[in-house]
């Protein structure tokens, strides 16, 4: 038996380097064929995800900043919305009062009655205006020039101050409820600018101290120079108004009475007639109510709000916008009325808040800072609010406020590096996964690539080293496959076929030992079966030889027929091949002649026996004195019956005679027909069936045998004959018949018996050839002298 | 049941025994199992048996044994009645065949 696990190298250009070669080449190639497109495709779903999702977070980041920035309008909107209802309502109060003067009278007056305080001045002499003292729910200022020689106010300035009383009914209200306000007041008509504010604070004094001269001068013209006219011009066209809305706002300034950074949102009020101005209804917010949602505003780290003017003036922004953009403060008091506050984007040290233009919805914009030397990239929003009408100075012009949202650009983007980093990273992650992976797929197929080639190729080249030693003569060898595929066949089978050489080269000798022996038995039996063959042979030739003789033996001597004188007969008997059991006799006792002839059935040593009791019984009859034809045939056959039944010789003849006393020739006995050729050529045929039966079949046969007689004269021949003559065959397989048998009679009748019988023998052998001869052939010739 | 060579066929179909062809058998060893089937035959209770003869060309003289010994069979079995079918086409029936009827006349031959 040989190991199938054979330690041969596998050395290159072996079926298993090749195998291992192909296979993995093929898997190498595949894994970096597949590994590769994984890594491009991970590569790229990185890059398209990066991409994908900086669009995604930066859309996200504009629209939430534009939403911020959107929310945030909408809360100042919202803001101002709140004020200009505040003062639409107050304004509301007062217009209803101006356009029914009799009611304004009476509750001017009733309010006069229940509340003096807040209807009668005191003037200062001091200061040169009268004012209602504190404790009243709104402060009334009086001008010098509204007051009279008295120093009281003029009458219907005096009417004035007792119908505008009506605002401490509704202004402590408003200013508790809705928007947050500093204040809100009445402004009288040019004719008389009284003003009157809730709530109550040392007004015309702070008005001393922040304006002087303004005492002097109209209110109106005095500090909102211009506006009063611009509502004039409303009250004849309200076309004229730059926004379709009467409140009028203005520019911040410094508030009088309170010193804080304001704005005033003034409502004019109309006369009844609608043709003129009848003063004013106004609020007053403080810059940092407003700038109080937009400095509220705070985008991602440090991100901020501004509100601007249209002209870029920054009304409201945090300190660190403030320091961002670069905003420089300028309070010149080169203007006139209230003190405004120059806070212009257009002065900004970074030139690209500068160049920023405020006046257009410009949507997101990116902006390069400068801070601290660098330039640091900005997202800016700026969003316009709804317009308004607004004074600064001279006539009421439309203004839009713009509110802006500043975000350092790396804060907002902060998220999507954050996402760009965490894709990095998972890209990163995911391809060192898939190289891995594909060198442990490679190991793993190399492994399994080297192990399945050496557990295939172990069993090819196992197969191999053992053809190898079968052909080295070495017939012992085995290989153990133990798979369970084609390899593991081919080797069960090349163990079968091992086997079988094995078994015929090492049995070979004595295979051939084996057969040689058989073939010596055969041989032997061969032998023994030729002698057999030789012994039966030579037995049958001996049995057919000793037939022959015994044929020929008993056949009456060639001068026994030459002793008639009235009588001429010759004979002819050639035995077959095969001896059949022809016979034919001549008996003479005294002056009686017997002829006979017969066939037994068969051939060979029995039918020859059988012929030879015949011809003695034949004999012993004929000498016994048997000279009835019928008793002779019919004691023959008892003696022959018995015979056979002894001998169990399982046959039967023909056999006639006829008999010659010198007179009459008598016929009896079944045989061939007796042809008679008669001296004058006549030919006859007769018939011998119903002259008897065959002999051997029955005991008795008496009552068969007939006897007939035959006219025989001089020169008359008769001819008997056995079946062997008449069907005698040629080559053409035609029998010789009776017919020719009679024509050839004839044509010999004049000759000796011994010319007709060597003549018909004559003609029959050349008809028969070289045929072979299967029946004994018997002729016999009897012709009167 | 059928016997036969390139030559002759013998066969029996229910009680009816066919001869066809021509019959040259080497004596009676040779004629023995045909002996044996037509036997078999007249043993196996029929009312009557035919020999169908009207395709035998030739019989040897030993098949003429046969016959005569198979009509002796028969002419002991009282309630058999043996018909015998020839033809007066080949001589040797014409010839032969009348001996059966001398053998056992109750035959009933019928020489076409």
């Amino acid at each position: 038996m040989m190991d199938g696990k054979s330690k041969r190298p596998a050395r290159l250009g072996s079926f298993r380097a090749k195998f291992i070669l192909v296979v993995g080449g093929a898997v190498l190639f595949d894994l970096l064929v597949s590994g590769g497109l994984a890594l491009w495709n991970v590569q790229r779903l990185s890059r398209d995800a990066t991409l994908e999702v900086g669009q995604g977070l930066e859309a996200a980041s504009q629209e939430y900043i534009r939403t911020y920035a959107d929310s945030t309008a909408a809360q100042v909107s919202l803001l101002l919305r709140q004020v200009h209802n505040d003062v639409s309502t107050l304004a509301g109060v007062l217009q209803a009062q101006i356009d029914d003067p009799e009611r304004n009278s009476v509750v001017g007056a009733a309010i006069a009655r229940t509340s003096p305080g807040s209807v009668s001045l005191s003037y200062d002499q001091k200061a040169n205006w009268s004012q209602n003292a504190p404790g009243s729910v709104s402060v009334v200022s009086v001008w010098s020039y509204l007051l009279g020689e008295d120093h009281n106010p003029r009458p219907d300035v005096q009417t004035d101050i007792q119908t505008s009383a009506v605002l401490d009914l509704v202004a402590p209200s408003l200013l508790q409820h809705g928007a947050s306000k500093l204040q809100m007041y009445y402004i009288g008509s040019k004719e008389r600018p009284i003003f009157r504010t809730a709530p109550y604070t040392d007004q015309a004094q702070t008005f001393d101290r922040l304006y002087p001269g303004h005492n002097e001068a109209n209110f109106w013209d005095f500090f909102f120079p211009g506006l009063y006219e611009s509502w004039q011009g409303w009250a004849k066209d309200m076309k004229t108004r730059p926004v379709a809305d009467d409140i009028t706002q203005t520019a911040p300034y410094t508030d009088a009475i309170t010193g804080k950074l304001i704005v005033s949102f003034f409502q004019p009020l109309w006369t009844a007639d609608r043709k003129d101005v009848a003063g004013t209804a106004g609020a007053d917010i403080t810059l940092d109510q407003l700038a109080q949602t937009v400095e509220n505003v705070k985008v991602a780290q440090s991100g901020f709000g501004f509100l601007a003017m249209s002209d870029g003036n920054v009304v409201a922004i945090n300190s660190t916008g403030e320091k961002t953009l670069g905003l420089r403060s300028a309070s010149d008091a080169s203007g006139s009325g209230v003190t405004g506050l120059e806070r212009s984007l257009k002065g900004s040290s970074q030139p690209a808040i500068a160049k920023l233009a405020l006046d257009r919805e410009l949507g997101i914009q990116h902006l390069l800072l400068q801070q601290e030397g660098n330039e640091v990239p900005y997202i800016v929003i700026v969003k316009k609010l709804p317009a308004t009408n607004l004074w600064s100075s001279g006539p009421v012009r439309q203004e839009a406020m713009s509110l802006g949202v500043v975000v350092p650009e790396r804060e907002i983007q902060a998220s999507l590096y954050a996402a760009q980093a965490k894709i990095s990273e998972a890209t990163n992650r995911i391809v060192i996964y898939q190289i891995l992976a594909i060198l442990m797929s490679l190991l793993v197929v190399a492994i399994a690539v080297i192990a399945a080639s050496k557990r295939i190729t172990s069993g090819i080249s196992a197969l191999a080293d053992a053809a190898k030693r079968i052909q080295a003569k070495d017939y012992s060898v085995r290989v153990a496959i133990t798979s369970k595929d084609e390899v593991g066949e081919a080797g069960e089978a090349f163990n079968r076929m091992a086997e079988q050489i094995s078994y015929h080269t090492e049995n070979l000798e004595q295979l051939v030992e084996e057969r040689t022996a058989q073939i010596e038995d055969a041989k032997e039996e061969i032998s023994t079966l030729n002698a057999q063959l030789q012994r039966e042979n030579r037995r049958l030739g001996t049995e057919l030889a000793v037939a022959e003789r015994i044929q020929l033996m008993v056949l009456p001597l060639h001068q026994e027929l030459e002793e008639f004188q009235a009588l001429e007969i010759a004979a002819y008997m050639r035995p077959a091949e095969e001896v059949g059991g022809d016979y034919y006799d001549v008996l003479k006792s005294g002056n009686r002649l017997k002829i006979g002839i017969g066939d037994v059935t068969g051939h060979g040593l029995e039918s020859g026996v059988l012929m030879l009791m015949v011809q003695s019984v034949a004999r012993a009859l004929q000498e016994a004195g048997n000279t009835d034809a019928v008793k002779f045939l019919t004691d023959l056959n008892s003696a022959l019956f018995k015979n056979i039944v002894r001998t169990k010789i399982d046959k039967h003849l023909t056999l006639a005679f006829l008999d010659y006393d010198g007179k009459e020739m008598i016929l009896s006995g079944q045989h061939e027909e007796v042809v008679v050729v008669r001296a004058n050529g006549e030919v006859e045929r007769i018939d011998t069936m119903d002259l008897g039966i065959p002999i051997g079949l029955e005991a008795d046969i008496s009552a068969f045998i007939k006897t007939r007689e035959i006219t025989f004269e001089t020169g008359d021949l008769i001819l008997l004959h056995t079946d062997g003559v008449t069907e005698a065959e040629n080559d053409a397989g035609e029998l010789f018949g009776i017919e020719r048998l009679c024509r050839e009679a004839l044509r010999l009748k004049d000759q000796s018996a011994e010319k007709v019988v060597a003549g018909i023998i004559a003609t029959l052998m050349l008809f028969i050839g070289s045929q072979k001869i299967y029946d004994d052939i018997t002729l016999l010739a009897v012709r009167h002298r | 049941m059928e016997i036969s060579d390139e030559n002759f066929r013998v066969w029996a179909e229910k009680n009816e025994v066919y001869f066809d062809g021509v019959f040259r058998l080497a004596g009676p060893d040779a004629y023995a199992p045909i002996y044996s089937l037509i036997s078999g035959l007249l043993h196996e209770g029929h009312k009557q048996v035919t020999f169908n003869l009207t395709g035998l060309e030739f019989l040897n003289s030993s098949g003429i044994n046969l016959l005569a010994k198979l009509t002796i069979e028969a002419r002991k079995m009282d309630d058999l009645l043996l018909v015998v079918k020839g033809t007066s086409q080949y001589p040797w029936q014409a010839k032969s065949l009348p001996n059966l009827k001398k053998l056992h006349p109750l035959i009933d031959l019928r020489l076409a």
